[in-house]
């Protein structure tokens, strides 16, 4: 998948949980979702699920230790879509 | 070090569904989910745990300066409450913490320290969630400034003695609160 649509599917996921809206449009692989998009640590995990949801994919404790931003998001989804692919 | 974390009730129950499936298997462990399914007002358990480790985070974050999202790691023990104010023991990794919390209707506040002493000469302050919420503590009597760092974070100074003292706020719906020491530096 390209980077570009990755980036607009992660942008629809964030989009409830911040208010931040200028944040939202201007969502780019450097986006932090706490420090950039305020988003709500509690709501982290309602990300990681949807994302697991709309990818199909497992997201393991490591990987969502990791996902505070898109580009790490990025990289998780990458990783495991490919690791489905495989199957 | 100190930390502490603020949740206002209100805004939680509309922000977050708890019950969605796969969500409290992501941030409390088996015998974490099962004192709050077996709890009176599971939503107040599952905060009340919610804010240790928030708490908890802040120190190790503190710390090290690392930032990662790993809520199961943040184990909680020894949780005691009666509705009103609650004790407890917080683990991750090697490091043990310890807290105290309060809950008064819609506002749930715990106070995390890595050594029990601690909590003596510990202060907490609500202010009103505004922007200029320093400028309101720094008119309270007192002899402490509350400002902040270049990084954003705060910091408390003694205005007779110039040193540091530990501090940790946080803000959450209509609630924002602000502990710190009289006896603990920063670099404590």
């Amino acid at each position: 998948m390209k980077k570009e649509v990755l980036i607009k599917a992660i942008q629809e996921i964030v989009s409830p949980y911040t208010q931040d809206k200028t944040a939202l449009q201007n969502i780019s692989e450097d986006t932090d979702f706490i420090t950039d998009l305020q988003i709500n640590s509690a709501n982290l995990v309602d990300i990681v699920l949807d994302i697991e949801e709309k990818f199909g994919i497992e997201i393991d404790n490591d990987s969502m230790a990791k996902m505070l931003n898109v580009k790490a998001a990025i990289e998780i989804i990458e990783i495991k879509c490919a690791a489905n692919d495989r199957k | 070090m100190i930390g502490n974390d603020v949740v206002d009730l209100e805004k939680a129950n509309l922000d977050s569904n708890w019950k969605r499936k796969g969500y409290l298997d992501k941030i409390c462990t088996r015998s974490e989910q099962q004192l709050i399914l077996q709890a009176s007002v599971p939503a107040v358990m599952l905060w009340l745990i919610w804010s240790m480790k928030e708490a908890a985070y802040k120190i190790m974050n503190r710390k090290t300066g690392i930032r990662l999202y790993e809520p199961l790691k943040f184990i909680c023990d020894e949780l005691l409450t009666d509705g009103i104010q609650a004790s407890g023991k917080i683990s991750y990794l090697e490091n043990n913490f310890y807290s105290q919390s309060e809950i008064e209707g819609s506002l749930l506040h715990s106070a995390v320290v890595s050594a029990l002493p601690d909590f003596k000469n510990l202060h907490l302050q609500y202010l009103r969630p505004m922007p200029d919420y320093r400028d309101t503590f720094n008119c309270l009597p007192g002899f402490y400034l509350l400002t902040r760092n270049r990084s954003g974070l705060p910091e408390m100074i003694h205005t007779i003695t110039g040193q540091k003292h530990a501090v940790s706020v946080s803000h959450h719906g209509s609630y924002l609160a602000v502990i710190y020491s009289d006896s603990l530096l920063l670099t404590d």
